[in-house]
Formats: structure tokens, C-alpha cells, sequence
């Protein structure tokens, strides 16, 4: 095979090609997954299917995470259920990475290699040519902008570098789908905005980004699909909005920026809907929770005409993924 | 205005003596040790000769049991200074292998997950984090050495009264003086190879190879040579000879061959040869080169930070 | 719908065909040699090969002492008491204690070695099957200890005999039973290599704390000779002393065996690592990786 998703994700973004969607045996599909490390959980009962695009996997330290990518990469062997991945079982590598790349967490290389060397030596293993190694290896690095210091020993690394070469080392071989667990990790904010901006490309190109993260905000910028861990189980999965909507009872809190909070407030309270409305600090907005957001946008617009109210602004203000986990991993919204 | 929410205070309470500080090592490190079933097992089987040794104490001032056993009390070994450096020989060949399942994680494994700058950032010196460490070992050592042999010591003492505790007195000394210096030397060699290996299981390796291959060297050696002083390069020997001193049971012809013997080597047989064992002092001073050469390697090791060339 | 045939392979990978274009048995020799050439790196550059270096010196410096400071000059030059003493030198330190220390050194290291350094899962990622990374390092670990024993026994036995008798070595060697002793001898190193080689892959493989198992096993070595007849066959020591060209007395103690002749001792020594290797792919195609508590 020799497909080269830069030059893909290019073509798609410029409109020169058209990706076909993929069948449905090109996914990756977990089927009652359970791993327990002896006494201890990992992950349970999990069922899930990965679509091409950016998927997430979202929760907090010791959710299962990085258990249910080292499961995908046939690190770990399940305790009961089955994986496949794109139709192959990890349990077969010598067919499975030939389009899978894992750039792990595990912060560690081989003794005094350099970058380059690093690359190359597992493209090796592959049983590519010399040749072709030397060209697959450079164009890795040159995608993470480590050609300057693909020379140098990966020992003298800062940590964003260790982590732009592990990630090199991931892609090389164009894989078609590629796992990584925390790969945004040390690097600093340039870095970052030039990772996820890969991670788009490649994403576009009809690629599988299964990548782990507990900075929300930018699992929220970059994913296609989240999947939300706690304590080794799946609590949530979806798109990122979808996610939301589907969590019906679970109040969205609305910011109104308008001149006379107090008389909103007690128009509000007049409907089942409205839970809570807490006039804000500097008395120039109502923050109100609601859990039909639709009724209150149109009761809203009654309340502005009925009482002649000046509104500067109306918006959600916690419609992110930190919200939802945060409301999905507490006692009350949690479905274990 | 800026508000500082102040959560953060420092210890006020009194602080552990400076002296005695380097003791949270060994009391953290003694029950992590004893979690391993292998070594619990280990160090049960340390006690079983200690335990031959006060049944034949006990044999030998019981005439009934004697009597009973039907066995004749002069077959018996006698207790006296021998009777002790075959124990520490014994007893010193088992704190070797517990040294050895002991000791090689200690230093490594706070290396390969650069703990050493968490502790030394501590009020810890790099002297007491070694003092700690080595401690670990001591202690473990101490058990199954000089302690039992002390036990046993005056086990007999009491079974033979004070003309016998009169006479050899001394033993107690001694036993207590070769369990040390050994107990040092291990711990010591112990813990620079666990600064050098990050392995533990390399560690352990690398210290079995220690003992093993010069062993093996120095039979070789004073085989083909014809010679005694081949034990030099063997740590175990040296200790033998250093025992056999600290006994008073040191015998530079000790080698020699009375009559007529066959050499293994030369496969030919060899009449009333003079072969001297090294001196004593050549014995001691192997012995304070190695723990010095240990010393150096973890004064070079034991930082906390690492230099990447 | 304009897809290319490209894209088209980019987005339903034919997984049965391996991105390099090889299948097979020509992958896997391709997958294996490039495992040897980067073990054989390690092996022979990495900081743990300066102990290998300094255990395979060891006899070399020892009989060059010994063709130095003869201990008994005339005793030493003849024939027949140089080669006495090169089976002692051979039996008692480069087979039974090098050998076995410098192959558990390498062997050990080469999966457990990984696991401390944390870089197992690399080739775990790649698409190469495991058991080709088995052989693959068994290779190179076999390459390196055969390279280094082989050639310390012949430098051992080189300067022991030019050391001592310079003007009838050449003889020994070019024209006499020299050059037979001389390659037995490495033969048996090589046998050595390949016997203890397998042996210590598979402890490391198997045990997290392979050092009980492998001082177990330097007993059982060691104490061949007090072994009833039937166990003595179960150790690699007996195969290769019946194979040694200057049998050497085992001692007033020994259990006196027959030894197992060469067309008997080498298959075996065959078959047994054939096992060996069989069951460390069987182990490493379960294996997970593990770090925690290395």
C-alpha cells in the first residue's frame, strides 16, 4: 500500500478528492469488553463502535482509557469480549499493524538512539528497504517538525519533543488508523495547535483518530466523537453535542444579559421548566438552568416583549464537554 | 484588591531528630520486603541451621537424649571457636542469598523512577539516604547472623556455666565482628550495584556474577598456578580467611599438602607441597578495597540528578 | 464519484497485504534480519555488552598469564599436559561458569532487558508476528555469545599453546590434532551458546525475577556429576562434556555415566532448543505488556 495521507488530507481539503464513506466492517468494534486485572477493573462490559474521524476518549485518571487502548492495540488481551479492529483481531499484529499506529504514553526509547534512528529502526521491522525507511522516517518527522532535531539523542529531549517523536514514530507507515493516549502531553501551546491541526488533516482524510485527553476544551475543538470513561465504564458516547441533547434531564444552564434581572426571574419561576435562576453578581444578568431549552427560548421571548426588558445577550454557558462529564461522572447523572 | 486564599502552611510541629532521620528508609523499605512471598520464604529457611546448631548445643548437655539417641557424646562436635566459624560460613553463605533478593531493588528502583531527587530534596543528605538504604539490609542480615549466633552463643554459656563462657568469651566478639563485617560488605557491594543497574533483576545477576566468577576464577587459578593467593580475587574466599582470623582459626598452611594428592589440572600427583595462603592482612585489605571501591561507586551514583551525555 | 485507485486503498486497506509488499516467508526473513541487525547493535554496543566483553576476556587473560609465568616450565611444555590443561581451563571456567553467566547476561536480556527499558511495545506495534521477533532475537543473541566464546576459546587455546610450545603448535595445529581439538572445542562452544542461549530466553520470558530459576538451574549445572545416570540427561552440561575432546575426571564423587555419543548429544541439543523456541512463541503470543513493578 502506498498511500501517503498528507498528500490525502490535502487533496480532500482542497476538494481534489472525494472520500467513498467506509463499509461497515471498517470499524472498530469492541463487543462486551471486560478487563480485570486480577481483582482489579479495568474496563467492563464495554460495547462500542469507531467510526473514521476523531474520537475521544474522555475521563478523568484510572478510568480505563488507556486499558481500552492498549485492548485495541493487542497490548492487553481481554478478560471476556471481543475486539476487532477494521475486521482484524489485535490478537493477529503482523496483520493488524501494518495500518495501525499507537503512539502509547509510556515515555520511554530505546537507549541512546536518536530521533531518526528511533523512527527508522521500527520501520525496519516492518521489512521496509533501507531506502525507503531512510524517506518514511524523514517525512514523519518533518510532519511534527522534528527534522532540525531528528539527529540529536531523544535522551536530551525536552518532554514536548520525546512526545512529537513518539508521534512520529506512530505515523510513519501511514497507518490508517492511529491511537493516542494523551498525545498532546507536554507540548506547549504552538505545538498543540499545530498537533490537532495535523490530527484534522489526517482525521479528513478518512482516517480513525482514537485519541485519549483529559484537557476537555481542546477534546471539544478537535473530536468528532467523544467517549466518556468512569471508573471502567462507558457512561456516555457520541458527538460531542449529541452527547448532550440526549441527557435530557440533566438542566443547561443559560446566561440573559439584559437590565432588569429580578422581574425575569419571577416571570421564570412561573414554569416547571426553569429549576434555578441566580441573578449574577453584578445584577446586569440572570443565570437560569432549565431543562427544556427550547420552551425557554420561546417563553423568553414572551417574558422580553411582556416586560419590555433591554437584553444585551443570550447563550449557554456550560454547553461544553466539561460540563457534560462533570454532570455525567457525579452521583446523580452517572449510569453504572 | 488582591485576595490571597492562604490553604497551604508549613509544618509546625517538632521535627524528627536529625540523627535518626534516615530511619523512615528502613521502616517503609522492612514491609514492602516482606510482601514478597519468595523472600519470606527465604528468610525462614535462614533459621533452619541456627536451629541444627541449638539441637546439637542442646545434645551436647542433654546425657539422657544422648543416651536416648544412643549416640556417642564424643561423635558430637564440639562447641568452641570451629563450631561458630561454620556457622557464620553457613549462616554467611544464606545472608549472601538473601542479600541478593533483598538488596537489588533498593537503589534501582528509586533510579528508573527518578525518585532520588523526591528524596534528596527532602532534609535527607545523600549519606543517610545510603545510611537508610543499607540499613534495610543490615537489619534483614542482622536476623539471620549475628543475632542467632549470639543466641546459640549463650545458649551454650548456659548449658555449660562459666568456666565455658570464661574461657571463650571471646567467640561472642567475634561472631558479632564477622556477621558485621560481612553484613557491611554485602550491603555495600549490594547497593552500588543496585546504583549502577537500574534492574533489579540485572542487580541481582550482576551480584551473583560477582561472587560466582572469580570464585570460579580463583580455583582455576590456584590450580593452575599452583598457588594459594588465586583466593585473593575471590570475595568469598577472602571472607573465609578473614573468618578463620576473627576465630582465630587462620592457618597459612592450611593449603599445603601432607602426602600425596592428585591436581585436578595437571592430573598428576603432587608429594608434601608448601602452598601458604595469602596473609591475613591481604584478606582485610581486599576486603576494605572492595567496600571502598563500593563506597566511590555510590558517592558517583547516588545524586539527585543525572548527567545525559 | 471520482476515486482513485489510491485513495481508494487508503480508505479500505486490503489488510491481508502487508504495506511493504512482501508476504510469507519472504517477509518474515526480511522482518528477521532487520530484528537481528538492530539486536546485534545492541548486543555488541550497548552498555550491557561491556560485561559480555569483560567475562569473554577473562580466560583469554588468565592462560596469557599462565604462557607468561608458567608455574612449573618443563612440567608445561609438552603436548599432551597443554592440552590436559586447556580441558581444565575449558571444563571448569569457560564452559561451566562463562558460557553460562554470559549467556544468561544476553539471553535474559533480551525481552526482560526490554521490559525494564520500557520499549517492548514498540515491536509489539509492529506488524511483524511474534514468533519472528523470537527467532529474530534469539538470533542475534546466539550471534553475539557464539561470536565472542567461540572466539575467546580459540584465542584462549591459541596462546596457551603458542605461548608455551611456539615451535610445535604450528605442527599441533596445521598438521596434528590440533585443529580437530581446536574447532571441537568451538563446536561445543557454539552448542553451549545454543543450549544455554534457548534455556535463558525462555526463564526471562516466563519468570519477572528470573535470577531463582537461573541460579537453580547454575546448581543443577554444577552438580551433574553427583546426578543418578537417567538426570543427568536433563541438563545441557552432560551433552556437551560427552562431546569435549579431553574428558576430564569429574572427581572420587562422581556418578560415573556412560557419555552420550556426538550423533546422539548434538540432535538432542537440537531438538531440545527447538522446544524451547517453540514454547517461547507459544508464551510470547499470549504475552501482555506489563511495566508496573519492573
Amino acid at each position: 500500500m502506498t498511500t501517503n495521507l498528507a498528500a490525502k488530507a490535502e487533496a480532500v481539503s482542497n476538494g481534489h478528492a472525494v472520500l467513498e464513506p467506509l463499509p461497515a466492517d471498517r470499524k472498530i468494534v469492541f463487543e462486551g469488553v471486560s478487563k480485570f486485572y486480577g481483582e482489579v477493573l479495568g474496563v467492563n462490559r464495554v460495547n462500542l463502535e469507531v467510526s473514521p474521524g476523531i474520537t475521544s476518549l474522555v475521563g478523568p485518571n484510572g478510568s480505563g482509557k488507556t486499558t481500552l487502548m492498549n485492548l485495541m492495540a493487542g497490548l492487553l488481551r481481554p478478560t471476556t469480549g471481543r475486539i476487532s479492529v477494521l475486521g482484524v483481531s489485535p490478537n493477529e499484529p503482523e496483520l493488524l499493524f501494518d495500518h495501525v499506529g499507537y503512539c502509547s504514553q509510556f515515555d520511554s526509547f530505546p537507549r541512546g538512539a536518536t530521533a531518526r534512528e528511533f523512527v527508522e529502526f521500527y520501520l525496519r521491522v516492518h521489512g521496509y528497504s533501507r531506502q525507503r525507511t531512510a524517506d518514511m522516517a524523514h517525512a514523519a518527522l518533518e510532519r511534527v517538525s522534528m527534522t532540525e532535531a531528528a539527529d540529536r539523542k531523544i535522551a536530551g529531549f525536552s518532554k514536548g519533543m520525546r512526545q512529537r517523536v513518539r508521534l512520529a514514530q506512530s505515523i510513519a507507515h501511514d497507518p490508517s488508523v492511529l491511537i493516542l493516549d494523551e498525545p498532546l502531553n507536554g507540548l506547549d501551546p504552538m505545538a498543540r495547535a499545530e498537533i490537532i491541526g495535523l490530527f484534522r488533516r489526517l482525521a479528513d482524510a478518512g482516517m480513525h483518530l482514537i485519541i485519549s485527553s483529559h484537557i476537555l476544551h481542546e477534546v471539544d475543538m478537535m473530536s468528532d466523537s467523544v467517549v466518556l470513561l468512569h471508573n471502567g465504564y462507558i457512561v456516555a458516547e457520541g458527538e460531542v453535542h449529541g452527547v448532550r441533547d440526549e441527557i435530557g434531564e440533566h438542566p443547561i444552564q443559560i446566561l440573559v444579559r439584559c437590565d432588569r434581572p429580578q422581574a425575569l426571574a419571577a416571570r421564570l419561576f412561573e414554569h416547571d421548566h426553569i429549576v434555578e435562576a441566580r441573578v449574577h453578581d453584578d445584577r446586569g444578568g440572570l443565570f437560569v438552568k432549565t431543562r427544556r431549552p427550547d420552551e425557554f427560548y420561546l417563553l423568553l421571548n414572551t417574558v422580553i416583549v411582556e416586560q419590555n426588558l433591554a437584553v444585551e445577550s443570550v447563550g449557554p454557558v456550560d454547553d461544553d464537554l466539561n460540563a457534560v462529564y462533570q454532570y455525567l461522572i457525579t452521583s446523580e447523572g452517572g449510569q453504572h | 484588591m488582591a485576595v490571597y486564599e492562604q490553604l497551604y502552611g508549613a509544618y509546625e510541629g517538632v521535627p524528627q531528630s536529625a540523627l535518626s532521620r534516615f530511619l523512615v528508609i528502613p521502616r517503609y523499605a522492612l514491609r514492602d520486603i516482606f510482601k514478597s512471598k519468595l523472600v519470606t520464604g527465604m528468610f525462614l529457611v535462614c533459621f533452619v541451621y541456627p536451629l541444627i546448631a541449638a539441637i546439637l548445643v542442646y545434645l551436647r548437655h542433654n546425657v539422657n537424649a544422648v543416651a536416648i539417641l544412643q549416640i556417642d557424646i564424643l561423635e558430637l562436635i564440639p562447641i568452641d571457636g570451629s563450631f561458630f566459624r561454620t556457622f557464620m560460613q553457613i549462616q554467611g553463605a544464606f545472608a549472601f542469598l538473601l542479600t541478593v533478593l533483598v538488596a537489588p531493588p533498593l537503589i534501582s528502583r528509586d533510579l528508573s523512577n527518578n525518585a532520588l531527587p523526591l528524596y534528596l530534596s527532602r532534609p535527607l543528605s545523600r549519606t543517610e539516604y545510603v545510611l537508610g538504604k543499607g540499613t534495610v539490609i543490615a537489619a534483614v542480615l542482622s536476623l539471620v547472623t549475628w543475632i542467632p549466633g549470639l543466641l546459640i552463643f549463650f545458649f551454650q554459656a548456659s548449658l555449660a556455666g562459666t568456666g565455658w563462657l570464661w574461657r571463650n568469651y571471646w567467640i561472642a566478639g567475634s561472631i558479632f565482628l564477622a556477621s558485621a563485617v560481612w553484613i557491611v560488605l554485602l550491603a555495600l557491594i549490594a547497593l552500588a550495584i543496585s546504583a549502577v543497574v537500574r534492574w533489579r533483576v540485572v542487580a541481582s545477576g550482576a551480584m551473583l556474577g560477582i561472587f560466582f566468577v572469580p570464585g570460579a576464577m580463583a580455583e582455576i587459578i590456584n590450580n593452575l598456578f599452583l598457588t594459594r593467593y588465586g583466593s585473593l580475587v575471590s570475595l568469598w574466599a577472602t571472607m573465609n580467611n578473614v573468618w578463620a582470623g576473627l576465630f582465630f582459626l587462620f592457618d597459612r598452611n592450611s593449603g599445603s599438602v601432607q602426602g600425596t594428592v592428585t591436581n585436578p589440572i595437571y592430573d598428576k600427583q603432587l608429594f608434601n607441597i608448601i602452598l601458604l595462603e595469602p596473609p591475613l592482612w591481604a584478606a582485610w585489605a581486599v576486603v576494605a578495597a572492595a567496600g571502598l571501591i563500593c563506597v566511590w561507586i555510590l558517592s558517583r551514583r547516588v545524586r539527585a540528578y543525572e548527567v545525559i551525555k | 464519484m471520482s476515486t482513485s485507485p489510491t485513495e481508494n486503498e487508503m480508505q479500505q486497506p486490503s489488510l491481508s497485504v502487508h504495506g511493504t509488499g512482501y508476504h510469507g516467508w519472504a517477509l518474515w526473513m526480511r522482518q528477521t534480519l532487520a530484528i537481528l541487525q538492530l539486536e546485534l547493535v545492541k548486543n555488541f554496543w550497548g552498555r550491557r555488552a561491556l560485561l559480555l566483553y569483560l567475562i569473554a576476556a577473562l580466560p583469554v587473560a588468565l592462560v596469557s598469564m599462565l604462557s607468561l609465568l608458567p608455574p612449573d616450565a618443563d612440567e608445561m611444555r609438552e603436548l599432551g599436559r597443554l592440552s590436559q590443561v586447556f580441558a581444565a581451563i575449558y571444563g571448569g571456567l569457560i564452559l561451566r561458569t562463562l558460557i553460562f553467566f554470559g549467556c544468561a547476561w544476553v539471553f535474559m536480556n533480551l525481552f526482560r532487558g526490554e521490559v525494564v527499558d520500557r520499549s517492548l511495545h514498540y515491536y509489539f506495534l509492529s506488524p511483524v508476528r511474534r514468533e519472528v521477533l523470537v527467532v529474530g532475537k534469539y538470533l542475534s543473541g546466539l550471534i553475539a555469545t557464539i561470536i565472542l566464546f567461540g572466539s575467546a576459546t580459540a584465542a584462549s587455546m591459541l596462546i596457551l599453546f603458542y605461548g608455551l610450545l611456539p615451535a610445535e603448535a604450528s605442527a599441533y595445529f596445521l598438521s596434528g590434532i590440533g585443529a580437530r581439538h581446536l574447532l571441537t572445542y568451538v563446536g561445543v562452544t557454539i552448542l553451549a551458546c545454543i543450549g544455554y542461549g534457548a534455556v535463558f530466553l525462555i526463564v526471562g520470558l516466563f519468570f519477572r525475577n528470573p535470577i531463582v530459576p537461573a541460579l537453580l538451574l547454575y546448581g543443577w549445572e554444577w552438580l551433574n556429576f553427583l546426578l543418578p545416570p537417567g538426570l543427568k540427561k536433563i541438563s545441557v552440561i552432560h551433552y556437551l562434556h560427552s562431546l569435549v575432546p579431553v574428558p576430564l575426571s569429574e572427581g572420587p564423587f562422581a556418578v560415573l555415566a556412560e557419555p552420550t555419543p556426538a550423533y546422539l548429544a548434538v540432535p538432542s541439543l537440537f531438538i531440545f532448543t527447538g522446544v524451547i523456541i517453540f514454547l517461547a512463541g507459544l508464551h510470547i503470543r499470549r504475552m501482555e505488556i506489563s511495566y508496573a513493578g519492573e
